[in-house]
């Protein structure tokens, strides 16, 4: 498993195994260490600060009901990333969770973006918007892959698709965000 | 020969992927967000070690076997006779009732999926009602089955819900259900032209 630039700090495993026994307060010392990085990638993927806090709570409280069968196969950031990316996808099979619109240019060209996240439209980080406008499927991979780092397979895996649809919306995201950041350029 | 990692190498060739990957990975929440788990942990029942997964699975297997078995029963529906005698008070078999595949809230069918699920069940419904009652109960059983790996799988994510392959096979328990209503209606186009 890819997990980029995270290393478990010392004593994690110790914790884990105390968590594993009920031990909230070993539970919590995960939370404190990991929240960050889940609600990242949660704001990230749900592209709305008051869903991102929603699910971030939801990975930890679905976290610690698993944890007792978690077998460290994999880290335990990534653990909670797959569990963070399945209450994603759950939240969007409800209407109010999907936030996706499509418009047409002058030449009748599509061009697919999200609804307008809530982004400081202020904020320098010109990639971090063009990403939020992105519509989710094309979001998800350049989330996992190009941000958090998960190979392909990983995040095809994580994401229930083919591979090669994961490469397919990691091109069409790339070709969005690119003409995203050169609409923004030219205003 | 060097094997190199695909996605490696498009992070490093690929500006845009680079300056994604130069992102921060941890965003602080604006809210304290304990409280609130720590607050769900007493009613969030513990799972032991997960007895789901070998249920799910033979689940996902019986759906797949049953759904090729519908395929061999619907070629042989037998055109409808026409007129249709009027169903007598006294009759025993009355139509089998028919429901979609509920899935679980912890699953990952989105609302996308389920809207093209929703435009093929309209055709679907009229292609029912033109097979005999045999064949509809033939189908209403194997969406039954559907429904029962549905909720295996679902059983065994709550379980486990970081498992990105219980989420594929609920995704294809999702596409038998598909495929099931596409070969119904395919059926009832065929018994159509032969009639």
């Amino acid at each position: 498993m890819t997990d980029l630039a995270r290393q478990p700090k010392a004593g994690e495993d110790e914790r884990i195994a105390l968590a594993r026994q009920g031990d909230v307060r070993a539970f919590e010392a995960l939370y404190r260490e990991h929240v960050g990085r889940v609600y990242g990638l949660c704001l990230r993927m749900a592209g709305e600060p008051q869903a991102a806090e929603d699910l971030t709570q939801d990975t930890f409280v679905n976290a610690w009901r698993s944890l007792p069968g978690y077998e460290g196969r994999s880290s335990l950031a990534t653990w909670l990333h797959r569990i963070a990316v399945n209450a994603v996808l759950a939240k969007r099979r409800s209407p109010v969770g999907r936030n996706e619109i499509s418009l047409t240019d002058e030449s009748g060209e599509q061009m697919e973006f999200a609804a307008e996240q809530d982004m400081d439209e202020a904020t320098p980080i010109d990639l971090e918007r063009a990403i939020a406008a992105l519509p989710p499927g094309a979001r998800d991979i350049v989330v996992l892959h190009g941000i958090y780092g998960y190979s392909h397979e990983e995040a095809a895996t994580m994401l229930g698709l083919a591979v090669g649809t994961c490469k397919a919306q990691l091109h069409r995201a790339r070709n969005l965000m690119r003409g995203r950041m050169r609409m923004e350029a030219a205003t | 020969m060097t094997t190199l990692r695909f996605s490696d190498r498009k992070r490093d060739q690929d500006p845009l992927l680079a300056q994604a990957a130069e992102l921060p990975k941890d965003i602080a929440p604006a809210h304290e967000l304990w409280p609130g788990v720590h607050a769900r942990l007493d009613e969030a029942p513990r799972q032991g070690r997960s007895f789901g997964w070998p249920m799910a699975l033979a689940a996902g297997v019986v759906a797949a076997a049953v759904s090729a078995l519908l395929t061999w029963g619907l070629m042989r529906e037998p055109a409808p006779q026409a007129p249709q005698a009027p169903q007598l008070a006294g009759d025993p078999a009355p139509p089998a009732e028919f429901v979609p595949v509920n899935y679980g809230t912890d699953s990952a069918i989105g609302a996308e999926q389920l809207a093209a699920r929703d435009a093929l069940l309209v055709q679907f419904r009229q292609s029912l009602e033109r097979l005999s009652p045999k064949t509809r109960e033939t189908v209403v059983a194997n969406l039954a089955v559907i429904q029962r790996a549905a909720d295996e799988i679902d059983a065994a994510l709550a379980q486990d819900p970081a498992s990105g392959l219980l989420n594929q096979m609920l995704v294809r328990a999702y596409q038998q259900e598909l495929q099931l209503y596409s070969k119904v209606v395919t059926t009832g186009g065929d018994i159509m032209r032969r009639s």
